[in-house]
């Protein structure tokens, strides 16, 4: 479960957002709506536990796994060994074999033995995203995951997640495209200057 | 050490960084007798302290290189949430700078000394003040790129405000090595390697999660 109480935040003197109130209980998803600048990304921050300059309360009850904008892939290593460090830290040991499989979900076979500054924007994002597949956390923040993806890409994305909502998870994510598998998730809106 | 395995392995496939900063404290000791004088007496004094401080530039100048990249990509944030203590993090990027900036120039000392006309008495002496006192040079440095990292001036910000912080040890050093190993002098760097190692990271831990929240 992940519940919001009375959440407010100021930044630089400037009131990002006031008294947010949500819950979320497992196999459910929260879309987090917003222009740019209404405080998105900081909320995901203050979810995954980054950002603690908040007042109000955040009651997670299980381990939560972010993506941000940045996602932690590096361009010096191949994606089977940015993806091993990615689960790694989260104490996750995989047989390799399990993840060429998440790889190849998202259609990434090819490019596996080149370092990833090779890859396109998309690629990259899609061997961090590889990582959803493999991971134990039952809570999944994705800032903009779908950004940057082409249409199948995004199509894959929306499987697993499904996959991760129907076995019990929650999914917080915020996306400015229209995503037609989530059109029914709850919403949470944020106001520029509320 | 599957962290530390990943800084070297990150390090050895763009060398760049490393090379550079070797190249540069080599160029300054090679340009050095050029300008100044090619006498070797008026030179082997002077070399104990101009590879310390040549040494103490080269950390300082790599230090915000060496955690630029992964708070560029978001593997900083990535450690930081991680399980693993983030102290542990924190070391683990000291020991990458250190193996990038000083062992190089520690395994160079020999010939820059040489170039410099030090005898091999002093050269081990001088070793042996590196082995002691640059691992704390590299613990401060992460420190400051630590403090630094994401902020517009980094590159410029980072030396003004660490600099003071690594003066004790580079006299300590150069004492140490210039008096042959005067016992006071060692057993002070000794120990301010020590406070250090204990200190520097959990320090460095706190300000990473000041660095992943702008």
């Amino acid at each position: 479960m992940l519940q919001i109480e009375s959440l407010s935040c100021f930044r630089q003197d400037r009131c990002l957002f006031k008294d947010l109130n949500a819950k979320v209980l497992p196999g459910q998803a929260l879309q987090i709506v917003g222009e740019n600048g209404s405080g998105k990304t900081t909320l995901f921050k203050i979810l995954a536990g980054l950002f603690e300059e908040y007042d109000g309360r955040v009651i997670t009850a299980a381990g939560s796994l972010y993506l941000g904008h940045r996602y932690g892939v590096n361009d010096q290593l191949t994606p089977v060994e940015n993806l091993k460090f990615l689960l790694k830290l989260n104490e996750i040991q995989l047989a390799p074999g399990l993840l060429m499989d998440a790889l190849a979900r998202f259609q990434l076979s090819a490019e596996l033995d080149q370092p990833c500054a090779a890859l396109s924007e998309g690629q990259k994002k899609r061997v961090a995203l590889a990582r959803l597949i493999l991971t134990s956390a039952r809570i999944w923040l994705l800032d903009e995951a779908f950004s940057a993806l082409d249409a199948p890409g995004r199509a894959v994305l929306s499987e697993v997640c499904q996959a991760h909502l129907a076995s019990g998870g929650i999914l917080i994510f915020s996306s400015h495209q229209g995503i037609p598998e989530f059109a029914a998730a709850a919403q949470l809106r944020l106001e520029v200057g509320s | 050490m599957m962290l530390l395995l990943r800084e070297l392995k990150i390090m050895l496939r763009s060398p760049a960084g490393a090379i550079q900063s070797l190249m540069f404290s080599v160029l300054v000791i090679a340009l050095f007798p050029l300008a100044i004088t090619p006498d070797p007496d008026q030179l082997e004094p002077l070399g104990i302290g101009l590879i310390w401080v040549v040494t103490l530039l080269s950390c300082l100048l790599a230090a915000d290189k060496s955690l630029a990249g992964d708070y560029a990509d978001g593997s900083l944030e990535q450690m930081v949430l991680s399980d693993y203590p983030l102290w542990w993090v924190c070391l683990v990027k000291s020991m990458a700078h250190w193996v990038s900036c000083a062992l190089p120039l520690l395994l160079m000392a020999p010939i820059l000394g040489a170039m410099l006309a030090m005898p091999l008495d002093r050269i081990v002496w001088l070793m042996a003040s590196l082995v002691l006192g640059s691992p704390i040079l590299s613990l401060f440095c992460m420190l400051g790129a630590m403090l630094t990292v994401g902020l517009n001036q980094s590159s410029a910000l980072l030396p003004i405000l660490i600099a003071p912080f690594l003066v004790p040890t580079l006299i300590l050093g150069t004492q140490w090595a210039t008096t042959g190993g005067e016992a006071f002098y060692g057993y002070m760097l000794a120990a301010l390697l020590c406070l250090s190692l204990v200190t520097l990271p959990f320090a460095t831990a706190v300000v990473a999660k000041i660095a992943v929240s702008r």
